[in-house]
């Protein structure tokens, strides 16, 4: 029996060596966690703090906070057309990785408040009926999708050109809307600026087999005359009494090539936009709705 | 002089397999009187400086792309070869806006039908430019056609025409399923599928893609051709305008090729059966009634009496094969690749009869310049992010200095090969 009793405290200290950590270890260990923080606040402008729709856009923060137009075309042509049909809606400073498609803008509605119901560009113009039942546009004038391929081809094309392309423009304009904001290390700045302008280039060179400039400035000289033709001495596309997708999609470009504020350096754009006074009436008097 | 234009040769009963020679074909036969061009199935982009068909070729002056052409055949006859000199104003825009209209819907729908398409792809497409090409064009050109038709469709996202790539996904499906350890691995069964079932499948997902498609480009044409001769005659006009000659390039592509899957022919014959009408009548018009074979472009006297004239294309010589084959492979190795498209813009500019003036010369120049300098920031980079990772290696010893009698311990270790690449290329990146 008295083997038994001695058995007794050697039993845990052998099975100790099996199933405990090491002191060391045990000791370091013990020191974790050393402090537990509270969970962060969510960000000031995240969604649930405000109250209206909110449109993700390409934009600065005291540009957004105005209403001023986005910088980015595509942006700019639904916040206009939002803002043409009577919707009210907050804009947010925003990139393509805050985009559930990867695709910017989208709207976060106010209403019914879910977490999964942004919607995308290509579905903001269902929304927009829904909401306002104002007309989907397309359906009343055979022209309408005609015309709008010279927006999204030639003029577009040539727009790449300027914006990425065009060496002083891309250093004076692109590199400080898209690039500068995103981040402050060197580095990813000229791998950013480089990618981009390789997007542009591998753009431009899916539907040729070199970039031909003058072409491309020819082409967009052609699209403004034929969308000069078609707006005639109309205040608004198809001699509608109110502002809509076409003339949202029309402002998105001729804002942004008459901006001087951008700070263009080389602006063929503007030169050939200012031979059809129409068309630049067109867009100060849409610019009115952003005051 | 006779004008000559070349283009891609006849294939699908029709003078060209590409909508914009097509178009160019069509202008020229409507526009000029017969005799004072011909054609030349020359099939080969490299015969013209620019790189690209259908080019117009007046002795030394070559001009290229359709607009290009219609331009410079105006400038070059002072006004009488123009075929839209009657347009007023509404109706040059319509001119405008409807050849982009046709030129960006129409080139993404031909591309689906002859190229991702894969059964039209093997089936007919990669045939017909084996009959028209010569070698080694014949292995070169059409992947290259291909991959580029692929990538100008793929934000459609109609990849599923695309039976390679369908298959590539489930291939990776399955890895992922086999991964994730969701099935035992001998309880996996390859489904077997045959090419029936699969079409079955995709055409039924593809369906309603296709139709709204395939309605967006028809519906308007058709709405606007009413029941006109030519798509901008006003009232009962009988000239047809550059805008007939393009509308023609894309909508005979879609109509007239005898494919495996037609889904775009039929299509277009049950929701345009006007335009349908208007594109066989403006074929034969232009291009003659009898359907155009390959022997016609290759040997001239063959050629039934047709508005078409052609010339046989020469041989190809054997620089050409070289130069060809020499920048493929320049093509296909990555940093030289960057330096052709810069010097492919730059080269442009500089020839005489680009039209530039010098401002936009030397702004071209700058940039041409500028991509360059981009270009060798990025090999500079690779070349030092290497640099760093061998100085570090050696540094922590991954990587030992090596000394006769190291290299011996090394060479039976296997850890040293990595190594010794690594420093081997870097030696020849600095080389660069």
């Amino acid at each position: 029996m008295p083997p038994k009793a001695s058995e007794g405290p050697e039993q845990p200290s052998t099975a100790s060596s099996f199933f405990t950590v090491p002191p060391p270890i045990k000791k370091l260990f013990d020191k974790f966690p050393l402090a537990t923080y509270p969970a962060n606040d969510l960000p000031q402008r995240s969604p649930s703090r405000r109250q209206g729709n909110q449109l993700f856009v390409f934009s600065d923060a005291a540009a957004a906070r105005k209403g001023r137009p986005s910088f980015n075309p595509q942006c700019l042509k639904w916040q206009a057309y939002l803002k043409f049909v009577g919707i009210d809606f907050e804009v947010t400073p925003s990139n393509n990785h805050a985009s559930p498609t990867g695709i910017l803008p989208f709207l976060i509605p106010s209403q019914p408040i879910e977490v999964a119901n942004a919607i995308p560009s290509h579905k903001l113009q269902k929304w927009a009926i829904e909401q306002v039942h104002c007309e989907e546009e397309q359906q009343l004038n055979l022209r309408f999708e005609v015309y709008a391929s010279l927006l999204d081809s030639r003029v577009r094309n040539a727009w790449l050109y300027m914006l990425y392309l065009d060496a002083q423009n891309f250093d004076a304009v692109a590199r400080r809307l898209y690039v500068d904001p995103a981040t402050s290390n060197t580095l990813v700045r000229t791998t950013l600026a480089l990618q981009l302008q390789q997007a542009a280039r591998d753009e431009l060179l899916k539907t040729s087999r070199y970039i031909d400039v003058a072409e491309l400035e020819s082409d967009a000289g052609n699209a403004f005359e034929a969308l000069s033709a078609l707006l005639g001495d109309d205040d608004h596309f198809f001699g509608r009494p109110n502002p809509g997708l076409f003339d949202a999609s029309v402002f998105a470009y001729t804002h942004l090539i008459l901006d001087e504020s951008l700070g263009w350096k080389q602006n063929r754009l503007a030169q050939l936009l200012r031979g059809h006074p129409n068309l630049v009436q067109h867009r100060e008097k849409l610019l009115r709705f952003f005051a | 002089m006779v004008l000559q234009l070349h283009v891609w040769g006849p294939a699908f009963a029709l003078p060209s397999i590409d909508a914009q020679c097509l178009a160019a074909i069509a202008y020229c036969s409507l526009a000029l009187p017969k005799g004072s061009w011909e054609l030349v199935a020359s099939s080969d982009p490299s015969v013209s400086p620019t790189g690209e068909l259908p080019a117009l070729q007046n002795g030394a002056v070559w001009v290229s792309r359709f607009r290009s052409i219609v331009d410079y055949l105006r400038q070059y006859s002072k006004g009488a070869w123009d075929l839209d000199n009657q347009l007023d104003e509404t109706s040059r825009a319509d001119n405008i806006a409807f050849s982009s209209f046709i030129e960006s819907r129409g080139q993404s729908l031909v591309d689906l039908y002859l190229y991702v398409t894969s059964q039209n792809y093997y089936g007919n497409t990669s045939p017909a430019y084996g009959n028209l090409l010569q070698w080694p064009n014949q292995w070169i050109l059409p992947p290259k056609l291909h991959g580029a038709a692929k990538g100008r469709t793929e934000h459609l996202g109609l990849s599923s025409l695309d039976l390679q790539a369908m298959e590539d996904q489930r291939q990776r499906d399955h890895n992922a399923a086999v991964a994730a350890g969701k099935i035992p691995k001998n309880l996996i069964q390859r489904p077997r599928d045959t090419v029936s079932s699969f079409l079955g499948r995709t055409a039924q997902s593809n369906h309603f893609r296709i139709e709204a498609l395939t309605g967006e480009f028809f519906e308007p044409l058709e709405a606007m051709l009413g029941k006109k001769a030519y798509l901008l005659a006003v009232d009962d006009g009988e000239t047809p305008s550059s805008i007939d000659c393009v509308a023609l390039g894309y909508l005979s592509l879609a109509l007239v090729p005898d494919m495996s899957f037609p889904w775009l022919r039929d299509a277009m014959r049950a929701k345009a059966p006007l335009l349908s009408a208007y594109t066989e009548r403006m074929r034969q018009r232009c291009f003659g009634d009898a359907p155009v074979e390959i022997t016609h472009a290759f040997s001239p006297e063959s050629a039934p009496v047709s508005p078409l004239t052609w010339r046989a294309p020469g041989r190809i010589s054997v620089t050409a094969v070289g130069s060809t084959l020499l920048s493929t492979l320049a093509d296909s190795t990555p940093f030289l690749r960057e330096v052709r498209k810069n010097n492919a813009l730059k080269k442009e500019a500089q020839s005489e009869d680009s039209g530039f003036s010098s401002t936009e010369k030397r702004a071209i120049n700058a940039h041409a310049e500028a991509s360059k300098k981009d270009m060798y920031v990025s090999i500079a980079t690779v070349v030092g992010g290497i640099a760093v990772m061998v100085g570090y290696m050696m540094q922590v010893g991954l990587l030992p200095f090596s000394s006769g009698e190291e290299e011996e311990e090394e060479e039976a270790q296997e850890t040293d090969f990595g190594g010794t690449d690594l420093s081997q290329l870097a030696a020849a990146s600095r080389n660069l």
